[in-house]
This record gives C-alpha cells, sequence and structure tokens, in this order.
C-alpha cells in the first residue's frame, strides 16, 4: 500500500522530519516500510509558461508554431501539435535539457523546417493523467516560471507498505490510521477528519432493506445530486489519488476512492436514475442470478454470494464490485451512496470464489470497524462539497442496522507487562502511551482499566496480552535490555537417532568421499507409471507446485539417482547421500502419514574412488556401509536369507540386507540398481549402487557390546593361499569354512584377489585369501603354517577345487 | 696364507672405501667380514697351517679384521655426514610441487549451519526436536492461533495432502517448523527450551530467490519470568554464533498469530557499513521473526499462561546459509551439484 507523507501531513505536522526519518520511525514503531519514492520527481523540471504567440505552421495544418515565455529567458519558439494551443494559454512546458518520465530528454529539434526548443507538455507525458488529447491548461493566473511541482504542491514522499504486513490491522488501511501513527510516535497531535453534520431532515428517496443482517450489520444510503458539468475532479484530489496509484475518473468515482484511502472504509455510488424501484435490498443472490460487475465481466451469483439489488435484481457484488449497470458516469445526475459493514469472511469467500480482489474487498476482509460507514459517508458528503459547492445533498442517509461498536474493555497487569517486556515502566507511563494511540485509559489499584477504541477493537485488540506491543512499541523496543536464560544447569543431548545421524554423516563425509545433499520431497506419478512402477503406498499431493510433484517419495533414492545424472557429465565417480524424510500411505495412529527417516546413498563407479579399489562398487559399497554400520556400534547382522529390495530401484538379485532384533527387521540394504531403470534414468555408469538405511531402526537396535582387546605382543605370520573353486562356490561359505578349519591362531582372514580365466579349468574361479595366525603367548613357527596350509587344501579339496599353491 | 691375507686386506679397504651408500658398505662389509665372508672363509684354512704360523696369521687376521671395522666405521660416519648434507641441501628439491588430487567428500551448507546452531543451542540447555513434515492442519495452523479464514492463512501457501472432510482431519505439508513448539509442548510440558530444524514447503514458484522447499528453525523457550530480553539475548547469541562475529540487533513490531506481541529481529548488515547489495541499502537485514508466546497457543498445549511465559522464533536456516556464503541463487541448495556440495565442509 502507498502511503502519502502529504496526505498525512493534512492530519499530523510531520515537519522537523525527513521522509527517510518517518520511514525509519514507522518501520520501528508500526510495520515495516519497503520503500520510499517521490510522486512526481520526474517533472521537476518542467515549468509554468505561457504561450505568447501561436500562428500555424507554414508546412503542417496540425502544428503550430508558439513562442513561449517561462521566466528568466527570453520566449522560445515551440512547435506544437495540440489542438487546444491558443495564444494566451498557461501551459506545462519542458524546457531545453528537462527530464519527462521514462527518461526523455528535451533537445533542440527542427519539426518541418521550424525550430522548436522545448516541449508544451499533455497530462499524460507529465505521468498526472490519463488525457492525451491536448496540452495541460494551467489556470490563467499560474505563475510564469515557477516550477510546476512548486505551483500545483505535487511532490510527495511516498512510502511502499508490505500488505501483508498490516493483515491484522484494519485501521491501517487508509492514511488516517497511520496519521494516528505518526501523532503517537511524534507525540504530536492528531487534527480531526472534517465531517459534514448539518444533514436535511428528510430521509433520501430510497427503500433500503437488509436480509442478511448476520453479514451485513449496518447499511447506509445517502442520495446526492451533482451538476453534469463537474465531472472531473479538482487537481488537489487528482493529486493525492494519482501520488498513491489511483487513477482518476471522474468527481464522483474518484471521490468515493479519495474517502477509501483516507478512512479505510470503502463505499459505493449507484447512479440513482439506473436503479430501479428506489430501491436498495441486501440479500444472498438467487440461484441463476447474475451480474455484469464493473469489469464488464459476468459474474454467475449463487446463494453464497451476498448482492446489493433493486427492484430488477443485483446491481453489485456486494463489498467487492459495484454493477456496471448502475454505474456512476459524465451523465450522472444524481447519486445514491452506500456506506456499509459486511462481514469479513463472507467478502473474503465470495473474492475468493470469483477470482476478484478489488480496493473494497481487500478492506472489508480486514473486519473494519463498525462505526467507520458513518464517518465514511459524511467525509464524502463534506469533501463533495468543498470541492463541488453546485452539489446538493437531497436527502438523510437512510440506514439499517447497528453502527454501535463493541466495547472491549481490558485489565492490564503493570508488573506482569514490565516484566514480560522488560521495560520498567509505572502505570501512569503505560497509561500516556495508550493514550497516545486513542486508548481511553483509568488507573486503578496500579493495573490500568484500558477502553480499546473503535478502530481497533474490530479485530486486533481483544486480550489484554495484545496491549503489551502497543505500550512496548511506542516506548520503543530499543530501550530493552538483553538478558541471558536463567535455569537449573541440566545436561541436554542430542537423541540417539540426531547422534546416530551426525555420526554416519561425518563418516561418509570424512571418510567416504561422500557428498550430502538435499533433494525434494516430491515424485512425479507420470514417471513412475512410464517406467513400469506402481504407485502403491504412494502419498498424492491434492495441489502439486507443479506437475512433477504429484507423489510424496518414499525415500530419497529417487531424488539422488537424479542428482547423480545431473553430476555425470562433470564427475565421473562419486558418491551422494542425503538424509530425509520418505513418507508413506499407511497411517500411524494418530491419523497422520508414516514418515521414515532414511540415509540414502547412490554411488556411480565407486570402485574407481578413493584408495581402495576392489572389482565392482557393490563390494565397496560394502565396506562402506560395514563401516557405517561399525560406527554406528549396533547390533545388526547380515541377513541370512534374500530380502527383497527396499526400494523399486533395486535389483532383486544384486543385493545384502542387515537386520536387527529378534524379528530380524531390515535395517540397511545395499543394492545395485535395476539395470532397465538405470537407463530410464539416463546415467552413462554401467555401475551404479545404492544403499538405504533406516536412521529411526539403527537408533533403536541394541548397542553392540564393544571390549577392548590387547594389542598382541608376539609376531604373527602371514600366509596367503589361493584355492581354484567351482563358481557357484561363494566366498562365504569358503570363508567361513576355512575360519572352522584354521584353528584357534587364526586372527585374521582376508580376500586379497579374485579372477576368473587364464590358468583355471573352465567353470573354475580363483579366491586368493591371506591369513594371520598369532598367538598370544608364544611366536608361531613354521609347524602352524603347514598345518594352516594342509587344512585349506583339504577344504578347497570338499568344495570341488584345490590348492592353486 | 699372510700374502693373502694382506691381499685382502688392500682389496677389503678398497672395496669398503668405494661404497657410495650405506647399503653398498653393509654388502661389502657382509662379503669380508659375514660368517660366509672372504675374511671368515680364508681363516677357515688357518688349521691346516704348521703350527708355529698359526699366532702370527691370527694376530694379522685381527689386524685385518679391525681395519676393516675401522674403515666401515669411518666411510660409514662419511656416508652418513654425506647423505644429512645432501638432504639439507635445497638443491633438486622443488616444494612447489602440487600434491596429488586428494578425492574428498562435501557437506552441504544448511546442513553446517543446522550443525552448528544445534550445538549452540545445545550449549544454552535447549533440546533438539524433531516432527512430521505431513503435519494436521490443526497443528500447522489451529493450534498456532491461526484459524480456517485467518488472513494469515493467505500468505501460507500450503500444498495439501488431504483437505478436512467430515471426521477426516485435513493434512499440509507444514508450511513452517512451528507445529513442533505445539507437539514438543503438549509432550514435554513446561518448563522447555527446545529448537526444531527441518524442511518446510510452500506454494512457490521457483527462481532465485524461492524454492517451494526450503529449511526453517523453530525455537521455543516456556518457562517462570521469561520475557524479551531473555529473547534478546538468546537471539543475539545465535545471529553472533552464525556470523562469528558481533552484529547490532534491533526488534520491531511483526505479526505472527502465535506470538504477542511479535516481532521482526533486524541484524546489522554483516557485508557492509553504507548500504549493499544483500541488506539493499538499509544497512539491515531481516533475520528472525519472533515473539512472546501467546497465551492462547499455552493454554491449547496444556500450560498456564497466568504462571508461564515464553517466547518463540523462526529463522530460514536457507537464508541463513545464503547470507554467509554469500549463495545468491536458492535452487543450489536441492540441486545436488557436486561443484556446489563440494564448497563447503564442516
Amino acid at each position: 500500500m502507498k502511503i502519502s507523507l502529504n496526505w498525512i501531513g493534512e492530519f499530523v505536522d510531520l515537519s522537523g522530519y525527513s521522509p527517510e526519518e518517518l520511514m525509519d520511525l514507522l518501520t520501528l514503531h508500526t510495520t515495516e516500510v519497503e520503500g520510499l519514492a517521490w510522486f512526481a520527481d520526474e517533472i521537476q523540471d518542467v515549468i509554468v509558461g505561457e504561450v505568447i504567440s501561436c500562428i500555424g505552421h507554414p508546412d503542417a495544418d496540425k502544428l503550430s508554431v508558439t513562442e513561449v515565455s517561462f521566466g528568466g529567458e527570453g520566449p522560445v519558439n515551440v512547435v506544437c501539435g495540440a489542438p487546444n494551443v491558443r495564444q494566451g494559454l498557461k501551459v506545462a512546458f519542458a524546457p531545453l535539457g528537462a527530464s519527462l518520465p521514462g527518461g526523455l530528454k528535451i533537445k533542440k529539434a527542427k519539426l518541418r523546417g521550424v525550430q522548436s526548443i522545448g516541449m508544451i507538455c499533455s497530462e499524460k507525458e507529465l505521468e498526472l493523467g490519463d488525457s492525451h488529447a491536448g496540452i495541460m491548461e494551467l489556470p490563467s493566473d499560474a505563475p510564469v516560471g515557477a516550477r510546476l511541482v512548486d505551483y500545483l504542491d505535487l511532490l510527495d514522499p511516498v512510502l511502499e507498505v508490505d500488505n501483508k504486513a498490516i493483515n491484522h490491522r484494519p485501521d491501517l488501511w487508509g492514511h488516517y490510521g497511520f496519521a494516528r501513527e505518526f501523532a503517537a510516535i511524534l507525540k504530536r497531535d492528531l487534527a480531526p477528519i472534517s465531517l459534514f453534520e448539518d444533514w436535511p431532515t428528510d430521509p433520501s428517496a430510497v427503500n433500503v432493506s437488509v436480509t442478511e443482517a448476520e453479514v451485513c450489520p449496518f447499511y447506509s444510503v445517502t442520495s446526492f445530486a451533482v451538476p453534469v458539468s463537474s465531472n472531473s475532479s479538482p487537481l488537489a484530489i487528482q493529486r493525492r489519488l494519482l501520488a498513491v496509484g489511483q487513477r482518476p475518473v471522474g468527481l464522483v468515482v474518484d471521490l468515493t476512492n479519495y474517502v477509501l484511502l483516507e478512512t479505510g472504509q470503502p463505499t459505493h455510488a449507484f447512479d440513482a436514475k439506473k436503479v430501479a424501484g428506489q430501491q436498495l435490498h441486501v440479500r444472498c443472490a438467487a440461484a441463476g442470478e447474475s451480474l455484469i460487475t464493473l469489469d464488464e465481466e459476468i459474474r454467475s451469483l449463487t446463494p453464497q454470494d451476498l448482492v446489493i439489488a433493486d427492484s430488477s435484481g443485483p446491481v453489485a457484488l456486494a463489498g467487492v464490485m459495484g454493477g456496471s449497470g448502475t454505474q456512476v458516469d459524465a451523465s450522472t445526475q444524481e447519486f445514491l451512496l452506500e456506506a456499509a459493514s459486511f462481514s469479513a469472511t463472507q467478502i473474503r469467500r465470495t473474492s475468493h470464489r470469483f477470482g476478484l480482489r478489488s480496493e473494497s474487498s481487500a478492506r472489508f476482509e480486514k473486519t473494519l470497524d463498525v462505526s467507520l460507514p458513518v464517518l465514511a459517508q459524511a467525509r464524502f458528503a463534506h469533501l463533495l462539497l468543498e470541492h463541488c459547492p453546485e452539489a446538493a445533498i437531497t436527502g438523510a442517509p437512510v440506514p439499517v442496522g447497528d453502527s454501535t461498536p463493541e466495547e472491549i474493555h481490558l485489565t492490564m497487569d503493570v508488573a506482569r507487562v514490565a516484566e514480560r517486556l522488560g521495560l520498567s515502566l509505572s502505570p501512569e507511563e503505560m497509561a500516556q502511551t495508550l493514550d497516545r494511540l486513542g486508548f481511553p485509559v483509568t488507573v486503578q489499584d496500579g493495573d490500568l482499566q484500558v477502553q480499546v477504541p473503535s478502530w481497533r477493537s474490530s479485530k486486533d485488540i481483544r486480550l489484554p496480552v495484545d496491549l503489551e506491543e502497543e505500550v512496548g512499541r511506542l516506548v520503543g523496543y530499543d530501550q530493552i535490555q538483553p538478558k541471558p536464560l536463567t535455569a537449573p544447569l541440566e545436561p541436554t543431548s542430542l537423541s540417539q537417532e540426531q547422534l546416530l545421524s551426525r555420526r554416519l554423516a561425518t563418516c561418509l563425509v570424512g571418510s567416504h568421499c561422500s557428498y550430502q545433499t538435499q533433494g525434494y520431497s516430491f515424485l512425479s506419478s507420470e514417471a513412475l507409471q512410464k517406467w513400469g512402477l506402481s504407485l502403491e503406498g504412494y502419498v498424492p499431493i491434492q495441489n502439486p507446485v507443479h506437475e512433477g510433484a504429484d507423489l510424496l517419495r518414499k525415500d530419497p533414492l529417487f531424488s539422488l539417482c537424479e542428482q547423480a545424472v545431473g553430476n555425470e557429465r562433470e564427475v565421473s565417480a562419486g558418491v551422494l547421500f542425503e538424509m530425509g524424510k520418505g513418507y508413506s500411505a499407511r497411517m500411524d495412529s494418530t491419523g497422520e502419514p508414516q514418515e521414515r527417516h532414511w540415509l540414502g546413498l547412490v554411488s556411480w563407479n565407486l570402485n574407481t574412488l578413493g584408495a581402495n579399489h576392489v572389482k565392482g562398487s557393490f563390494r565397496s559399497l560394502r565396506g562402506i556401509m560395514e563401516d557405517l554400520l561399525s560406527r554406528a556400534g549396533k547390533n545388526v547382522a547380515l541377513a541370512e536369507k534374500t530380502i527383497p529390495p527396499l526400494s523399486p530401484l533395486g535389483n532383486p538379485s544384486r543385493i545384502l540386507t542387515w537386520t536387527s532384533g529378534p524379528q530380524e527387521t531390515p535395517v540397511a540394504q545395499i543394492f545395485q540398481i535395476h539395470p532397465a531403470l538405470r537407463s530410464d534414468f539416463g546415467f552413462v555408469s554401467q555401475d551404479v549402487s545404492l544403499l538405504l538405511l533406516d536412521l529411526g531402526l539403527l537408533s533403536q537396535a541394541l548397542d553392540a557390546p564393544f571390549l577392548f582387546q590387547a594389542p598382541a605382543r608376539f609376531p604373527a605370520i602371514k600366509v596367503d593361499v589361493s584355492l581354484a573353486l567351482p563358481k557357484a562356490v561363494t566366498f562365504a561359505e569358503t570363508e567361513a569354512a576355512l575360519r572352522q578349519a584354521a584353528g584357534k591362531f587364526l586372527s585374521n582372514l582376508v580376500l586379497f584377489d579374485q579372477f576368473e580365466g587364464e590358468g583355471l579349468p573352465a567353470g573354475f574361479k580363483s579366491l586368493a585369501f591371506r591369513a594371520t595366525l598369532r598367538s598370544s603367548d608364544k611366536t608361531l613357527s613354521e609347524k602352524e603354517e603347514k598345518k594352516y596350509l594342509k587344512a585349506a587344501s583339504r577344504i578347497a579339496e570338499e568344495l570341488g577345487g584345490h590348492l592353486r599353491s | 696364507m699372510k700374502d693373502r691375507l694382506e691381499e685382502l686386506r688392500t682389496e677389503g679397504l678398497q672395496a669398503l672405501g668405494a661404497a657410495s651408500s650405506l647399503s653398498s658398505l653393509k654388502a661389502s662389509e657382509v662379503q669380508l667380514l659375514g660368517k660366509k665372508g672372504a675374511l671368515t672363509t680364508l681363516l677357515k684354512g688357518v688349521g691346516a697351517l704348521p703350527p708355529e704360523e698359526r699366532p702370527l696369521i691370527g694376530q694379522l687376521a685381527n689386524q685385518v679384521k679391525k681395519a676393516f671395522a675401522e674403515k666401515v666405521a669411518s666411510v660409514s660416519t662419511a656416508l652418513k655426514e654425506a647423505q644429512i648434507a645432501a638432504e639439507l641441501d635445497s638443491a633438486g628439491f622443488d616444494s612447489t610441487l602440487p600434491s596429488a588430487p586428494l578425492t574428498l567428500g562435501g557437506a552441504h551448507p544448511v546442513q553446517v549451519i543446522t550443525r552448528e546452531l544445534e550445538d549452540l543451542f545445545l550449549s544454552m540447555g535447549f533440546r533438539v526436536a524433531d516432527g512430521p513434515e505431513v503435519e494436521l492442519e490443526a497443528n500447522n495452523f489451529d493450534a498456532l492461533n491461526i484459524p480456517a479464514d485467518h488472513p494469515a492463512r493467505e500468505s501460507h501457501d500450503t500444498i495439501w495432502v488431504q483437505e478436512a472432510a467430515g471426521e477426516t482431519p485435513g493434512l499440509c505439508m507444514r508450511t513452517h517448523t512451528s507445529p513442533v513448539q505445539i507437539r514438543t509442548l503438549r509432550e514435554a510440558g513446561a518448563p522447555l527450551r527446545v529448537i526444531a530444524p527441518g524442511r518446510v514447503f510452500r506454494q512457490e514458484t521457483q527462481d532465485a530467490t524461492h524454492d517451494h522447499t526450503f529449511h526453517q528453525m523453530e525455537g521455543l523457550v516456556v518457562d517462570r519470568g521469561v520475557g524479551v530480553p531473555q529473547m534478546l539475548h538468546a537471539m543475539n547469541a545465535m545471529i553472533e554464533g552464525v556470523f562469528g562475529k558481533h552484529l547490532k540487533t534491533r526488534i520491531r513490531p511483526g505479526y505472527f498469530p502465535f506470538v504477542e506481541p511479535g516481532f521482526e529481529l533486524d541484524a546489522q548488515c554483516p557485508f557492509c557499513e553504507a548500504g549493499c547489495s544483500v541488506c539493499k541499502g538499509s544497512r539491515w537485514i531481516e533475520l528472525i521473526g519472533c515473539g512472546l508466546v501467546h497465551p492462547k497457543v499455552l493454554k491449547k498445549s496444556g500450560v498456564d499462561p497466568d504462571i508461564y511465559s515464553g517466547f518463540a522464533f523462526g529463522v530460514g536456516l536457507s537464508r541463513l546459509a545464503m547470507l554467509r556464503y554469500g549463495i545468491r541463487d536458492v535452487r543450489w541448495m536441492l540441486g545436488g551439484s557436486i561443484s556446489f556440495l563440494s564448497q563447503f565442509s564442516e
């Protein structure tokens, strides 16, 4: 919303403060001011000139050649194309070198051979109106040589206030509300709004009725007459409207806008001749009724919409927009002014249903002061007679309903307020502060009895606590001294799950060359279906941000794969992981979808990354998982049986699962990506492995016992054996058999090589193990080494193979 | 035999003297003096000599042995000194050579800030709470004093999972972390100090400064005698923690239905003294929404507002990260680019 400081100045003396200072004061004490712009600052070079001669252009019918005098320098020759240019006219003149809105700069020019030095301006060129039909005509007493902005008092600092920030303050939706704030902040007087009081005795000739008092507690209509000649409003009105971005259209409508912008109360004028049956009826629309609103849209109405109707049907969408059929225009001689209270909810719903927001609906939505309509109609009458003395008030207002505001009295506990705000104020100081904002206050037994004025009681201030802000913000929050919190010293720590998440993230980033990322929670059902994945169990979104975000993810792998593909062009091998939520359509006991806290990880060409080169990323990823689980210190075991992938992205036959507890709940899994999906995602790498770990479940698993083992004092012997085995024999069974056969001195057994092909019989593979043999009480000899080799040879034969070395 | 010994002495001393490294010296030493060395082998023939020659030869052999040992010692010392001198000589060593490229990981900037703030608040006796991201409408709005039809709902452009219908409760993607206030307060009661970092969602069209998914952190303190001064102190500590230096702060009126009074907290722009593009020339940057917990919120969560009071605050973690690291486009945050992620570490 734009706030003109000149307008505010009509009610409060702002002298002694720069607009920037006023902007800061308002920000600190009332609401944030987002910007300051000067109205008319782009036409400061324009000067009042007089056309001292005017003759036709020798070579162009529509052009005139004039001499314009504009003060200091002698008259200059100006070619002008306006039809209304004539000798003796006072004009807005842009001399050589002047700048105009839009960056136009006045230069010497030749028009059809005649020199032209300067430009006589139209309202449109000066952005003072829409009229481009001719040049702007100034009154004959305008002083030649004066700056136009000075003569018309146009320069106006205009503050920009964020509408969202004042949603809760209906009183700030008009200039007078801001004037009240400035008066309180600057401790200066607030001038009253001049109102018309001397209403005629006879009521206006209109039949007013309200059927829906619930949503229209007050409705008032007043009749006026205006001479046709007075259609455009005077400059004093226009400049205010223009300064805050409201286009002037004609006297009556301009004044309703003026009253709205000043008081915050919308009013509406109906052309009395166009209102059928001399009646205005506030009622709900009947099904099938329609209305053409002022924007020339046909609105189909429903019984939920509140309308104003004459005897022929709806003539206005109550509080939102008038109808074009009863619109006031240049020919209007008599009109009816509506000033009313409407329910905020009613107006918001209708406004939303039609997608139609107006200055009027924006205000009614805020729950306006119910006493404002009476003030607004009196203000309108005052302004009309002031600016158009020929106008007449043809009847007194005809009110229906009650415009008495609810009286709210609040008791303020001074000591508590002082403690909460951290301001030591006496009851009297608090009372004075509230008084500046127009709250009648009395001090009683050290506490304050506060009456809430009508402009604050409609919505904003209902409870004693609501008064604290009023006191604090006016006294100044900068008076508050920070103080540390005090409390008994109690240890605080992260939860098991939080600690675990941190530990695993640190491990991945620090030890496994992984990047922690964040991915969106949303998925595209279209993509899932296109790739042949079931939509079962996904939570749908009712109003997705975009088409590709209509489901909630179950785990982070989908977005991780997308991000991995995005990185592949630059990074040939990598690991990305995310710790984030997955959502399931299954509801938990509170009626909310279950959420799981996942560690998800994607790796591509993992085996080429870092120092530990192993054939196949799957095995490298297993190493990462084992490290994670060991750092977690939780009791988990590799699952014996095959468990299906926890994610639809997994290849069900390239998978390893870890479980916890007696139920063998799967808590972590690694798998290769499903080969079909790998190409659907657009992976270049053929080697993509994924990891999922349920952080919640893992943190609930039992702690693995930790026992220190004293480092050995006797040297170890290392024995390498290479076993040629049929391909079907797994590493796991070979390793288990070797371990068992190796006896008590085996302290470590690792696979260090694996190959197939050359030097081996067909259908065979080679597994090479390095055993570390060690005793805690002696140095081992060749005897133990030989024993182990013999056992290895036996195992190889039992498994259908033989020892190679 | 004597001649052989003399010959060996000459050859041996020459070989030892010619050693160019400690290892070749050792090899020569072994060749001469080892179990199967030349001297040892030669001396095996002593038994075959006439007894009268033996002492003489024995004496000579000892002399040769001693000469060898002395030679070994002197050559060894010389070689060691030469090696030390060579290592101390800068010639031939290029200290400017780079390391082999390291393969490293990286942290997410929001995670980095979150961790720092968690640690900061843990040190002040707060705990860290988590809440669901699909939230009941009742917790996201109603319990926070934002009833249906409240204009504040309009500024929370909500992504709905399920609109309320009859008995079915409304479910939405939480629009702020504030519902965690409600959950924690209900569960733990007063007194309470808690922060809740997490992701939140709004119906936003994505551009450089807007995303529909971003990160916030909520904070709540409920205790006896807690007011604005305590809130200011905690906020100042947080800002100093994030920016690593003391920044001036100010509060001004702000409106959030679940606090009363409500404030916007601005910090002095950390990047300039006279106005810059970050603070849009104002020298202040808006960082935190905060206020004293509304008595209605306390009551709805089962806490007596006549006994307890408290403050709540909300801060944009994505925004803090962007400010601290000078990230100008929010879309990097959830983009997953390694060239972005590789720039941050804990």
